[in-house]
């Protein structure tokens, strides 16, 4: 509260308070009282007046200052009311139980609507572990069977595994602190495992693979690199142009690992790349191929931020798309 | 022959399974009743076993620790979560292999396994025809008395035409065989590659040995 605010609050008091005065020195004039004595009791009056509102703007400041205090050190601010000292007037009583019931409905709503979220990503989880004893054995029939039919199959089978694993990584993103371990694991691990997790899309799209320099060890959950990879792999597949190529490099800067996922795809436009995170947003290529589901790049970024997982993507429409990925390489002794 | 047991209570699963290890030449054996299962395993004594952690009422991992005194173990579960990876391989399972798995890749974690722990399936390191003699270590083959070196990629198609020397090979075979492989090649790049070892083979004195069967693909 800075002092401007309380004198412009407090003159609505002051007013009628100081015309009083005037009013009853006035009075006091014309009814013969010595004009000494009356600017006298003015002055005096009018310094206890001032001194009342002094003591009173510091007693509301180191008030004021102390609800701050209490709501700047609060985790889940809607506690407020919880946490406050309870004020002394009776007015001020009266509104502090007020908004506490308030509070305290907003609590339970928000605990509600947490354990509702809770249970929805427990049945998610749940789901997408039940779904894959059937895809699996789809897969295994689709084995075999003649080739033919298993190619068409496979692609099929490929695209229902990409969106159920969208769904349970969508599902972890939600709170994903809960999910990860970070262990030190070898870059071409992680490349290796989405390679083949999508080598039915990257073969039958006639995709060439060029990998180099992965040898290096991070410190990162595999599993959900492995599926950011993945979404990245997919939309090369899905973007591609004419002889495509993708390249994975690795390349060793400092205390962190780069690697470099470029293809020679189609590419995104200039004004479109700002949204690409967007959740949902499936840009001009993602509309006109239909298909596109607008998460996977969201949920990218969202377990890339999770994992302080540096993620940039740069590009250039029609020449092809190039994205980074920054990996600690030394463990964070910090976070741990 | 090696014997896999596969411990799957989903029936579909577990056949389908059945089928495709018996096609990769080993012999499997399923398990329909799912009581004392370590004395089953006993019993049959196989060379390795697939294990599903989600059998209904019995804890996976505790089973895990009893069969793997018994014979080597890969789970295979649906459960997908870091910790549950953490645990199966703490409790003494060899590897582990998410639901749905990708097929080449549960082929290839059983032949490391079996490698590992019994050394028989040792790849042969001389892949011979009537006329060719491949040596996969030194990466060349031998024909009439003379020898060529090859590629990385040569030499994996060669070998892969070998293993199925008389049937028609077909180009995308072949680019799965060699993504297998960690060679990941597409179409045009199989084509020069082809060439090539055709080249290679034709100075050899082995000019018509890979034959191209229009449409269908390669046969040797």
């Amino acid at each position: 509260m800075k002092a401007g605010e309380f004198i412009l609050d407090a003159l609505g008091r002051m007013i009628p308070r100081v015309a009083l005065l005037f009013a009853v020195a006035a009075f006091l004039l014309i009814t013969g009282t010595q004009s000494g004595i009356v600017t006298l009791l003015l002055i005096l009056c009018l310094l206890i007046f001032l001194l009342e509102q002094l003591t009173e703007f510091c007693r509301t400041k180191s008030r004021l200052d102390e609800l701050q205090a209490i709501m700047d050190g609060l985790d889940r601010r809607y506690l407020f009311a919880e946490c406050a000292p309870k004020p002394q007037s009776l007015y001020d009583r009266k509104l502090f139980e007020l908004l506490r019931l308030s509070g305290k409905s907003m609590i339970e709503a928000v605990s509600d609507a947490q354990a509702a979220q809770k249970e929805y990503r427990e049945y998610i989880e749940q789901w997408v572990h039940e779904i894959k004893t059937p895809i699996t054995a789809a897969k295994l029939i689709c084995q075999n069977t003649d080739s033919g039919t298993r190619r068409k199959l496979s692609q099929e089978l490929a695209q229902i595994d990409a969106h159920v694993e969208r769904a349970l990584f969508y599902a972890r993103a939600e709170n994903p602190e809960k999910d990860f371990i970070i262990s030190e694991i070898d870059l071409s691990v992680i490349c290796e495992g989405a390679i083949q997790a999508h080598r039915t899309l990257l073969i039958q799209n006639g995709i060439r693979l060029e990998t180099g320099n992965l040898h290096d060890n991070i410190y990162t959950d595999g599993k959900w690199v492995s599926f950011m990879l993945g979404q990245l792999l997919q939309n090369a597949a899905r973007y591609r142009g004419e002889e495509p190529v993708i390249e994975l490099w690795g390349k060793r800067l400092g205390q962190r690992v780069q690697l470099t996922v470029r293809d020679n795809g189609i590419g995104i436009p200039a004004h479109e790349l700002p949204r690409i995170f967007d959740r949902g947003f499936t840009g001009s290529n993602g509309r006109n191929r239909g298909g596109s589901t607008g998460m996977g790049l969201y949920l990218c970024k969202r377990l890339a931020d999770a994992l302080e997982i540096g993620l940039q993507i740069q590009s250039t429409e029609g020449t092809g798309t190039c994205v980074t990925l920054n990996f600690p390489a030394k463990m964070n002794l910090t976070k741990m | 022959m090696q014997t896999i047991m596969v411990i799957e209570d989903d029936q579909t699963i577990r056949e389908e399974l059945a089928t495709l290890l018996k096609n990769q030449g080993y012999q499997a054996q399923i398990m329909t009743e799912f009581e004392a299962i370590p004395e089953q395993v006993c019993s049959i004594h196989p060379d390795l076993v697939l294990l599903d952690l989600g059998l209904p009422g019995r804890d996976g991992l505790s089973l895990c620790a009893a069969i793997r005194k018994i014979a080597p173990i890969i789970v295979v579960t649906s459960r997908a979560s870091a910790l549950d990876e953490l645990q199966a391989l703490n409790l003494g399972s060899d590897d582990y292999v998410t639901k749905p798995y990708n097929i080449p890749v549960l082929l290839a974690r059983i032949k490391a396994v079996l490698r590992r722990n019994g050394g028989e399936l040792t790849e042969p390191d001389i892949l011979e025809t009537a006329e060719l003699r491949l040596s996969l270590t030194k990466g060349t083959v031998t024909a009439g008395g003379q020898t060529a070196e090859l590629t990385r990629n040569e030499l994996k198609i060669l070998a892969h035409l070998i293993t199925h020397a008389g049937e028609i090979v077909s180009r995308a075979d072949l680019i799965e065989a060699l993504w297998d492989s960690q060679i990941y090649i597409d179409d045009n790049t199989l084509s020069v590659n082809v060439t090539r070892l055709r080249s290679k083979l034709e100075g050899l004195g082995m000019p018509e040995v890979i034959k191209t069967r229009r449409g269908m693909g390669y046969q040797l």
